[in-house]
C-alpha cells in the first residue's frame, strides 16, 4: 500500500490541496468539486501552514501501525485560509492542546506500514 | 414514487455477541432459514446480502451467491450491498426497491457481520475503512477517534455535560436486560458509564458500541396473499440520503443532514407525523451520534437530546421509546447486520411480539441505521398491515 502514500507524497509534505478557480474557496483534503460553488475547476494550491485547533480528542487504542505513539492528539485543526484539516498534534505541553489553541504544520514519521517496516512521513500540527 | 407495496413476512436472527464456534456463513444461514422457515409458503426471488467488511473479517466476499446456496436458494439473482454500517438497511432498502418496482415478488434480505475473529486493532481497522484511507486512516483517526473529535465540539458547543453525554446507553442497557437476542443485559447507570475507560477522549468504553458477531434477515412480500394468513408489517416508507463524506469536512458538524433528510423522506411517504410513531430503533453507535440522531429527526431540538434522554423522554414505558431491545450499544452492533436487527425489531414491537420489550401497542415503528458519521443514514416506517 506504501505506492497510496507516494502518490499524493505532496499532500502529505507539503499540504498541497486545491483551490476553486470560479469562487476562490480552498480545500485540504482536496476536492473534485467545489462545495461552495459547484465548479469543477480545481487547481493544486499549496496549504498555509498555521491555523486554530476547532476540536480534538486524545485517542488511547490506535489503529495497527500507530501502536508506539498512543495516547496522541487528533484535532480538526481550521488553517488562516478556512480549509480544515484533521492532524495529529504533537510534541506539544497537554495543557496547550485546546480548542482554539494556535498551531503550525511540520513534518513527521507518520506511521509504520507493512511487514518491511516502511516508514511515511506526513504532517502534524504542533501548538505554536 | 413507489405504486406497488412491500410487507415483512418474518424475520430470524441470531443472538449478538461471541460466536467463536459460527462462521459468518453458519450465522447469515442461521437468521436466513429462521426467517424463510416464518413464511414456507413463500420463495424469495432474490438475496440481498447487508455486510461491510467480510473481506478482512473472513476473507471472503461472494456473499450473495454463497448465503444463496447455502441456504438451498441456488439460481436465483444474489447481490451483497455495502454501505458501512448503513450496510444492513441499505440492503433492505434494495430489497425493498426491488420488490415495489414490480421486478421480484419477493425478497430475503440478510445482514451479517462477523467481528470477533479480529483482533482488538483489526476490528478498529476494519471499523476505519468506512472513512478516508488518505486522509482519515493516514493520521491514525480511528472511528472512535473521529467520534471523539465530534462529541467534544457537541458538548462544549451546546453545553453537555458528561452525565448528561452518558443517558442514551443508559436506556440501551435498561431496554437490554429482558433482550434475549442482546449482547449486554445487564443495567447500568450514568456514573459506570462516566467512569470506564477513555478510548477517544471525552468518549468512554460504554459510550462506543461493543463488537460483536451477528447476522439478521427479513423477508419481505409485495403480495400480502402470499403471505397466507400471517401477521405481516408494511413498509410504508423508506429513503437512503449520503452527507459530505467526512464529517470535518462539513460546514456544520452538528447537523446530520443525512439522517434528517432519509427521515423525512420516509416519514412523508408514510404520511406520517412524529407524535403517531410508538418506537424509533436509533443508530447510536456512539453516545453523541444517539443524540445528534434524534435532534436531526426532530425528536430533540438542537443540543438537547441527552437532556432528553437524562429526562426519561425515550424510556420504554414513555411516549416515545427508543432502542427497545437496548440498541447498538446494548443488544449489540454487529456493523452489516445492525441495520436489519432494527427492522426485525421493528417487527416484533408490530406483531406484539416483543415480549418483555413490548411497548404498548404501537401503530407504527422507524428504524435508523448510518454509516461513517452520518455519512450514509437509512430510514424505514412500518406499520401494522390488516
Ligand atoms: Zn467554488
Amino acid at each position: 500500500m506504501a505506492i497510496q502514500s507516494w502518490r499524493i507524497r505532496d499532500r502529505y509534505y507539503r499540504l498541497v490541496g486545491s483551490r476553486c478557480a470560479s469562487c476562490g474557496a480552498e480545500y485540504f483534503p482536496p476536492v473534485y468539486r467545489c462545495r461552495e460553488c459547484g465548479s469543477d475547476k480545481m487547481k493544486d494550491k499549496e496549504m498555509p501552514k498555521t491555523g486554530r485547533i476547532v476540536t480534538y480528542t486524545q485517542l488511547h487504542e490506535p489503529l495497527p501501525g500507530f501502536e508506539a505513539q498512543v495516547p496522541f492528539y487528533l484535532a480538526l485543526v481550521e488553517l488562516e485560509n478556512g480549509a480544515r484539516v484533521l492532524t495529529q498534534v504533537v510534541d506539544s505541553p497537554d495543557e496547550a492542546v485546546k480548542t482554539g489553541a494556535k498551531v503550525k504544520a511540520t513534518v513527521r514519521r507518520a506511521k509504520v506500514e507493512g511487514e518491511s517496516g516502511q516508514i511515511i512521513y506526513g504532517y502534524k500540527f504542533i501548538v505554536a | 414514487m413507489a405504486r406497488s407495496k412491500a410487507y415483512v413476512a418474518s424475520v430470524g436472527f441470531t443472538k449478538v455477541g461471541d460466536h467463536w464456534e459460527k462462521s459468518l456463513l453458519d450465522l447469515a444461514v442461521e437468521a436466513g432459514s429462521s426467517a424463510l422457515k416464518g413464511a414456507p409458503k413463500a420463495k424469495p426471488d432474490v438475496l440481498i446480502v447487508g455486510n461491510m467488511f467480510s473481506a478482512v473479517g473472513a476473507s471472503q466476499e461472494h456473499l450473495g451467491a454463497m448465503v444463496a446456496g447455502a441456504l438451498g436458494l441456488t439460481g436465483i439473482p444474489a447481490f451483497k450491498v455495502e454501505a458501512a454500517c448503513a450496510s444492513g438497511a441499505s440492503a433492505f432498502n434494495v430489497a425493498c426497491s426491488l420488490v415495489k418496482s414490480g421486478s421480484v415478488g419477493s425478497a430475503l434480505v440478510v445482514g451479517v457481520e462477523k467481528m470477533r475473529d479480529l483482533e482488538p486493532e483489526e476490528a478498529s481497522q476494519a471499523l476505519a475503512m468506512a472513512e478516508s484511507a488518505e486522509y482519515t486512516q493516514f493520521v491514525g483517526a480511528s472511528f472512535a477517534a473521529l467520534n471523539g473529535l465530534l462529541a467534544r465540539y457537541y458538548m462544549e458547543s451546546e453545553g453537555v455535560s458528561r452525565d448528561e453525554l452518558s443517558s442514551i446507553p443508559v436506556i440501551d442497557h435498561a431496554n437490554g436486560v429482558t433482550a434475549e437476542h442482546a449482547q449486554f443485559r445487564k443495567a447500568i447507570t450514568a456514573d459506570v458509564v462516566s467512569r470506564s475507560s477513555m478510548v477517544a477522549d471525552p468518549l468512554r468504553l460504554f459510550d462506543c458500541a461493543p463488537v460483536g458477531d451477528g447476522a439478521a434477515a427479513a423477508l419481505i412480500l409485495g403480495d400480502p396473499k402470499a403471505g397466507a394468513g400471517k401477521k405481516l408489517v408494511g413498509v410504508l416508507g423508506g429513503a437512503v440520503s449520503t452527507n459530505e463524506f467526512s464529517v470535518y469536512e462539513r460546514k456544520d458538524m452538528l447537523d446530520f443532514r443525512a439522517t434528517r433528510d432519509a427521515f423525512g423522506s420516509a416519514m412523508s411517504q408514510a404520511g406520517l407525523s412524529l407524535p403517531k410513531l410508538g418506537a424509533l430503533e436509533v443508530h447510536d453507535a456512539f453516545s453523541v451520534v444517539g443524540a445528534l440522531s434524534l435532534e436531526a429527526m426532530g425528536l430533540s431540538k438542537r443540543g438537547e437530546g441527552c437532556r432528553d434522554a437524562k429526562a426519561g423522554k425515550f424510556d420504554l414505558r414513555s411516549d416515545m421509546p427508543i432502542n427497545t431491545f437496548g440498541g447498538l450499544k446494548a443488544r449489540g452492533h454487529p456493523v452489516g447486520a445492525t441495520g436489519v436487527y432494527q427492522i426485525a425489531e421493528a417487527f416484533l414491537q408490530l406483531t406484539d411480539a416483543a415480549g418483555k420489550n413490548q411497548v404498548d401497542r404501537p401503530d407504527y415503528v422507524a428504524t435508523h441505521n448510518i454509516g461513517g458519521v452520518d455519512t450514509t443514514a437509512a430510514v424505514h416506517v412500518f406499520g401494522r398491515a390488516s
